[in-house]
């Protein structure tokens, strides 16, 4: 495990409430595989807040990576209105990352609102591998949505909002259409309900793409300490951050 | 000016006794069962680790959500989510006996004679330096805090267990009482090599927008820097009152947080809630310990223990 104190680049919005950070971080940087998270201190005393929170690797370049947040409490607010030089206390890399095929690949990545994040990390890692990615990104309305300038080009991007305001209307997960077909693999991360609706959706005939999602739970600790992040799988309690946060679909759900 | 002397006994009346290298534990609940902290740091550095809470049958623990964080401190209900007697004692024990630190492990029995079954299973078995007795979990329908609440009850624990092991047997605190004095004799008139205390503080959140308890339990034990103040009074009114070494528990974060404990009589201290924030919680408190008596010029932490307490 690597503690560092890190210094933060920059901050900008990226959607309605989201923003995406960068840190220098020479040896954090080195994550092994998309999907894997750190944990940041959001406070400088570390006692109020008192734990770090768990963020999943959104962008890695060399040795920078940036995180992608919506602010939503406390730890959150504070990181938003840091300034660019604030030094920010993390340890990581932790977890275990999605696995890849070793094959070339259809590759469909599905995003519930900011859990579109480590799937950012997953789509560039899979080009590099040389699949083809296609990432799907639900929200509420267009005002959260990811830009589609913020993805490689190669990345087909596509996008359902639950108002209707861009892309088709209703939930991504019943939106897969024909790329429910095309896919050999997805990959997703969201909220739990949008596991349970992937999981309906898939059910009958999406075993065979082996489905594995990142999951989130809160996570006081980050590596197996504390056991307030458990998940209940179908072969047991698992430690979302131990054991996780990459399950199979179908262990879960 | 050379490093001062930190070994402690924790069982000095006791036939194997329990001598760790330096006065900084784990505490129970905190550290899973030790494995992740050795991959990752110099678990030997330390001066004794305790496993989590073990009960006979392995339990899956509580519901979410789990823990609910708190000014400086955290609220939690985990449960006794643990793997069961016999996969410590079959899988995980001989991977402890292959470590330079004693691991004790925390047990919690649902009765009297539970407590003193498991006593008599972990007996003699390698790896395993000594027992405490968790008679102070909040979080658990049957046993847990029941047994810690009253001085018969806990006496009657802790005798179940000495007259099955061999071990040194420590005796875990619950702070939720009016006397836990009266509680720390009881244990030690029964037999307790060593008191910890304290364990968690009972407390509750509510949550604004849904109107209910954050807990499903409702109530959660409070732990971290916000009950140091509560586990540092307790330490020294049992320290004092007791013949048998305490072991000082409760929102350690640092090495002068550790003294601190020292200074009110504990003979060693454990690190919890603190590795939650911190993964190098306990190394550091051992680094800031060792620097503060290098600094003070203490060349024996015996010295210290206790030298703070008030006449009873």
């Amino acid at each position: 495990m690597i503690i560092e104190d890190v210094t933060l680049l920059s901050t900008e919005r990226a959607y309605d409430g989201g923003y995406v950070s960068w840190f220098q971080a020479p040896r954090l940087s080195a994550r092994k595989t998309p999907g894997q998270f750190v944990m940041v201190h959001c406070s400088q005393e570390r006692t109020d807040p008192m734990f770090a929170r768990a963020f999943s690797y959104y962008r890695v370049d060399g040795d920078r990576f940036a995180i992608l947040y919506n602010v939503v409490g406390r730890g959150t607010t504070w990181l938003a209105a840091q300034p660019a030089g604030t030094v920010v206390r993390m340890y990581g890399p932790l977890g275990n990352g999605v696995r890849l095929p070793r094959d070339p690949s259809n590759v469909l990545l599905v995003g519930g609102g900011v859990g579109i994040a480590p799937l950012m990390d997953v789509a560039e890692v899979a080009l590099k591998k040389g699949h083809q990615v296609v990432a799907m990104m639900g929200a509420r309305s267009s005002a959260q949505l990811l830009d589609a300038g913020a993805w490689p080009r190669e990345v087909e991007y596509i996008v359902v909002t639950e108002d209707g305001s861009a892309g088709a209307k209703g939930f991504v997960t019943e939106q897969l259409g024909e790329y429910q077909q095309w896919a050999s693999r997805i990959y997703a991360c969201g909220p739990n309900p949008m596991f349970a609706s992937l999981a309906n959706t898939l059910r009958n005939n999406g075993r065979r793409q082996r489905p594995e999602i990142l999951m989130e739970e809160n996570m006081p600790c980050g590596w197996g300490m504390c056991y307030g992040c458990a998940i209940f799988t179908k072969h047991g309690v698992r430690l979302c951050c131990k054991d996780g946060p990459r399950f199979n679909l179908f262990d879960v759900y | 000016m050379k490093d001062a002397l930190l070994e402690v006994d924790l069982a000095p009346g006791h036939k194997t006794g329990l001598l760790l290298k330096n006065p900084v534990m784990t505490a129970s609940g905190t550290f899973s069962w030790g494995f992740e902290f050795a991959r990752h740091f110099d678990i030997n550095a330390l001066g004794g680790v305790l496993s989590k809470g073990v009960t006979v049958h392995s339990r899956a623990g509580n519901q979410q959500p789990r823990v609910a964080e708190t000014p400086a401190g955290m609220l939690n209900s985990i449960g006794l989510q643990n793997v069961g007697l016999y996969k410590v004692i079959d899988e995980l024990a001989p991977q402890w006996a292959a470590w330079d630190v004693p691991v004790v492990v925390n047990i919690a029995g649902d009765s009297i004679d539970e407590f003193g079954e498991m006593a008599a299973a972990l007996d003699g078995v390698p790896g395993v330096a000594a027992l405490e007795l968790n008679i102070s979990c909040p979080n658990v329908d049957v046993g847990g805090m029941e047994f810690g609440q009253d001085p018969v009850a806990a006496g009657r624990v802790t005798r179940a267990a000495v007259r099955k092991t061999d071990l040194p047997v420590v005796v875990k605190l619950t702070p939720n009482v009016t006397d836990p004095v009266a509680l720390a004799r009881a244990c030690a008139d029964e037999g307790a090599a060593a008191i910890c205390a304290i364990n968690t503080v009972l407390g509750m959140r509510i949550d604004i927008d849904r109107r209910r308890p954050v807990l499903p339990r409702g109530r959660g034990g409070l732990s971290g820097p916000a009950i140091k103040p509560v586990a540092l009074r307790i330490v020294h009114d049992v320290a004092r009152a007791v013949p048998v070494p305490v072991i000082g528990c409760g929102g350690i974060s640092t090495g002068e947080d550790a003294i601190e404990f020292l200074m009110a009589g504990a003979t060693a201290v454990q690190v919890g809630t603190a590795t939650f924030a911190n993964p190098r919680a306990p190394l550091d408190v051992l680094d800031g310990l060792r620097a503060w008596l290098r600094k003070n010029r203490v060349s024996d932490v015996n010295e210290i223990i206790g030298c703070a307490r008030l006449p009873g």
